[in-house]
């Protein structure tokens, strides 16, 4: 990992009338290349071991000569795999002496079907030779999971850019702006430090979290970029600090300290249940003069000319507006549990990111405005395939970082949301 | 020596998939309660006299953790156990148990108690702890001891007075056969359930049940196999797994000749198994001609299960006079009786006499199997063993391997495999994030109630 003492800063305000329009859009598409290059989107298989395998099954059991061939597809393959594996047996025939001919020349007549089974593909060969009965031949290979679908982001205002994909949960993520940039990825089990290199994220180091209590079922976390040292990671009941140079060491330890809400820029914290999924709603030091919030998932903070305005959603569902001096209770809006305030420069200047149902087991996101204490969507939703499980405003403000669970490939997935203007 | 299980893969297995009912967080509290056909009177899971039902299945996994679970395409899992390692040949296994695990007494979890436990359930097993972990040794190689080790029946037990576990619930009332309460364990080690407790009540027939729940009383329910797509058409919440019943003729004896296994031929020739699946149980289940369903193996297509009333016939004429057998199903369940009699029927159209019976010595019977692993390995063995066949040894580990030992299975003409029926389950509309799984188990540490409807 190198020093973030240059241009490091991370994720400096960069809203979008001061970025170089070549920076950002470089950025942007460094990212979306390294997902990209990173996940695993399935390219053109190599069936010739399975396919060598079975020819030569069958081959033990026809010896050379002349065989009738068709294939049956009764897996997912696509029907230009099961070309591609036709022509492949076609050839690994050829190889051992065996010539595909009609039904009626034939001393053999092989009747392949692929097929799958949880976790396999599996090859299936029926060799039939005058009147005995068929002799059964198979192969089988790992299959991979379901194919991760790419998706664009559909949003005019609301942009979404994918940072990287895995396996295990994620909690939370961050981009540090260094030359190359890196990618950290906060996980239950581990700190993740990638680093920018020829368009894709190369693993730098691994760090792991120690604990010794057992996380709660919907395990949550956030990670929050520091000027003195690299990173602090919030989890429940845990603490963890990174050190400041290469090669990085993180030091966890337990802790009941408050999380801080929103962005580098509120001096506000609130307190976790370490065995939960929420914040108890004791602030620290407090909105104004406003010390509690009802329990709540997640909080939003938007600056007013004189107070700021604090937008929590308690655990009830029920949205709560907390200015300083008074809580009202703004009702079901319909929203999910997770929101996030960003300061984008457009509008208002401060929007909210509010997550929500959408299609069947999908989720979406969309950003809002609050100019008389009544929310005004003010972009289009942003699609999610799956559910949303983190949704963090990052510590500079202006963009936040959303964590999807992929319902079609099972992987989590995050991405950082930001908003641009007139788009 | 063959590592198995990573540590990572240990550490991130601790976290369920808890997939957030769309965009809201799961909440904790409430009261989750299920009505059961069957009335369990011990909870042990090692008892082999109750039924290895997936309903006792999934009882058994709400208090007792098993040292490994399977995913849902059937790769082991740490559990309680993070890692594994087999000795070369497979006959000797050293499984490390995860530390800091507590029975639901508070006592810790150690190997002493794993091995007590794994002796209980498996007498024939050599169970050693070991220091931190517990050595399994087996007569023979048995590459399939992890995934075996996730079956419901293996899960650990602590048995001096009471029946303690180690899982998500603690047994808070139990009142054997009527009703059993589970509360929620603040230190179970895989994260505390969303629900506070499980109210079970248990010896309900479907339709009572189903009542329940159209009345809010339950939020659980069992569905009769053939009832689900009906339930779900009058704007109930169903969810099916993926067939894993296998439903089969299961003759009581060996064929005593040629002419006897011929005339079980022509009997499995005559079913009109897409008819059953169709009409009795509404497309519930897919036909099968073998014991594992195509959906595990691959290959199930393999085992031909189309009806062929020329052939059947052409094997009854060459026969000659054959004396009537007599078919037994269990006579509580209706749908049973009425494809015993269906089968009847498709048998008597090509000469073959088939006599419904309740006796409890028939000379066939229609019988009921759970798929019990999602390791097609161990799924049949299971089987065969739940259908009194002996399991012939597995060649290897491969594909063709396990097709070959199905082959020789029905091959002994004990046996004809008619379909596989999906099993249901309706479920309450305050219930979120209830996550069907293929193997039909219940993500109950999952599930969290909302308060109103979605």
């Amino acid at each position: 990992m190198t020093s973030r003492s240059h241009n490091a800063v991370y994720n400096a305000p960069i809203p979008p009338m001061l970025i170089s329009p070549s920076r950002w859009l470089r950025v942007t598409c460094l990212l979306l290349a390294a997902l990209l290059l990173t996940s695993p989107v399935a390219g053109a298989a190599d069936w010739t071991g399975p396919e060598e395998q079975l020819a030569g099954k069958i081959a033990a059991v026809t010896g050379p000569g002349a065989i009738a061939f068709d294939i049956t597809n009764r897996s997912s393959l696509s029907k230009a795999e099961v070309d591609d594996i036709r022509r492949g047996l076609l050839l690994q025939f050829a190889l051992l002496g065996l010539h595909v001919v009609n039904a009626e020349q034939a001393a053999a007549t092989i009747q392949v079907s692929l097929s799958e089974d949880l976790r396999s593909y599996v090859w299936v060969a029926e060799i039939h030779q005058g009147t005995n009965q068929p002799v059964v031949e198979m192969t089988s290979m790992p299959r991979p999971e379901t194919p991760q679908v790419a998706r664009e982001t559909a949003g005019l205002t609301l942009r979404k850019t994918p940072l990287w994909t895995q396996e295990a949960r994620i909690l939370d993520a961050a981009v540090v702006d260094t030359d190359p940039a890196h990618l950290i990825v906060l996980d239950p089990n581990q700190v993740s430090l990638y680093r920018l290199q020829d368009s894709r994220w190369q693993p730098e180091q691994s760090l792991p979290i120690t604990h010794s209590r057992s996380w709660p079922r919907d395990p949550r976390g956030r990670l929050l970029l520091r000027h003195d040292h690299l990173f602090d990671a919030y989890l429940p009941g845990v603490f963890c600090r990174s050190s400041a140079a290469a090669p990085l060491t993180l030091n966890c330890y337990p802790s009941d300290d408050p999380w801080p809400l929103g962005s580098d820029q509120f001096n506000l914290s609130a307190f976790f249940t370490p065995a939960r999924n929420f914040f108890t709603g004791a602030l620290a030091p407090g909105l104004g003069k406003q010390t509690t919030a009802p329990a709540f998932y997640s909080a939003a903070l938007l600056p007013r000319e004189k107070y700021t305005l604090g937008l929590f959603v308690a655990v009830d569902g029920e949205l709560h507006l907390l200015d300083g001096m008074t809580d009202r209770a703004a009702g079901k809006l319909g929203w999910g549990s997770d929101i996030a305030g960003v300061k984008s420069n457009c509008g208002s200047g401060w929007q909210v990111l509010a997550t929500r149902s959408g299609e069947g087991p999908n989720d979406s996101v969309r950003a809002y405005e609050f100019p008389d204490r009544e929310p005004v969507a003010v972009s289009q939703p942003v699609d999610f395939v799956g559910s949303i499980t983190a949704l963090w405003a990052e510590a500079a403000g202006n963009s936040a970082i959303a964590v999807s669970h992929n319902a079609e490939t099972g992987r989590y997935e995050a991405y950082r949301l930001s908003i641009t203007c007139g788009q | 020596m063959r590592r198995i299980a990573l540590v990572l893969l240990a550490a991130s297995s601790l976290l369920p998939a808890v997939m957030a009912s769309a965009a809201t967080r799961p909440r904790y509290g409430g009261i989750l309660r299920v009505a059961l056909r069957a009335a369990p009177t011990t909870l042990d899971p090692a008892d082999l006299y109750q039924s290895d039902s997936p309903t006792r299945s999934n009882l058994s996994r709400l208090m007792f953790d098993t040292l490994v679970t399977l995913d849902s395409r059937g790769r082991p899992q740490p559990s309680l156990a993070t890692s594994w390692q087999a000795e070369p040949g497979n006959q000797r296994w050293h499984f490390y148990l995860r530390p800091n695990v507590s029975f639901h007494d508070g006592t810790a979890l150690t190997s002493d108690a794993v091995a007590a436990s794994l002796r209980a359930a498996n007498p024939n097993w050599k169970v050693f702890p070991t220091g931190d972990a517990v050595v399994i040794e087996s007569d023979a190689p048995d590459a399939d001891l992890p995934a075996q080790l996730a079956l419901a029946r293996n899960g650990i037990a602590k048995r001096d007075g009471r029946l303690l576990g180690t899982g998500p619930f603690a047994i808070a009332d139990w009142q054997p056969g009527k009703m059993l309460t589970l509360a929620a364990r603040d230190d179970y080690w895989g994260g505390r359930s969303f629900v506070d407790s499980v109210v079970i009540e248990m010896g309900k027939s479907y339709r009572d049940q189903m009542i329940s729940l159209d009345l809010g009383k339950v939020d659980l329910i069992e569905v009769a196999s053939g009832q689900a797509r009906q339930a779900a058409a009058e704007n109930r919440r169903i969810e099916s797994s993926a067939p894993l019943e296998l439903m089969c003729l299961l003759f009581t004896r060996a064929p005593q000749s040629s002419e006897e296994g011929r005339l079980r031929q022509a009997l499995a020739l005559s079913i009109d198994r897409a008819s059953l699946n169709s009409v009795l149980l509404q497309g519930s289940g897919e036909v099968s001609g073998g014991l594992l369903p195509d959906w595990l193996t691959g290959y199930g297509f393999l085992f031909p299960a189309e009806v062929n009333l020329p052939q059947a016939r052409q094997l009854r004429a060459d026969l000659h006079q054959a004396s009537p057998w007599t078919l037994g199903y269990d006579s509580a369940d209706p749908l049973e009786g009425l494809i015993a009699e269906r089968i009847a029927l498709n048998a008597r159209d090509v000469g073959i006499v088939l006599q419904l019976t309740s006796s409890n010595s028939p000379d066939v019977r229609l019988v009921r199997v759970p798929l019990a692993s999602l390791d097609s390995g161990v799924a049949l063995k299971m089987i065969a063993q739940a259908l009194g066949i002996p399991f012939p040894a597995l060649a290897g580990n491969s594909v063709h391997d396990l097709y070959v030992a199905e082959n020789g299975l029905l091959e002994s003409q004990r046996v004809i495999p008619l379909l596989y029926v999906r099993v249901a389950v309706g479920i309450g509309p305050t219930v979120r994030n209830w996550s069907a799984r293929p193997d039909g188990i219940w993500p109950v540490q999952d599930v969290w109630l909302g308060a109103e409807r979605p």
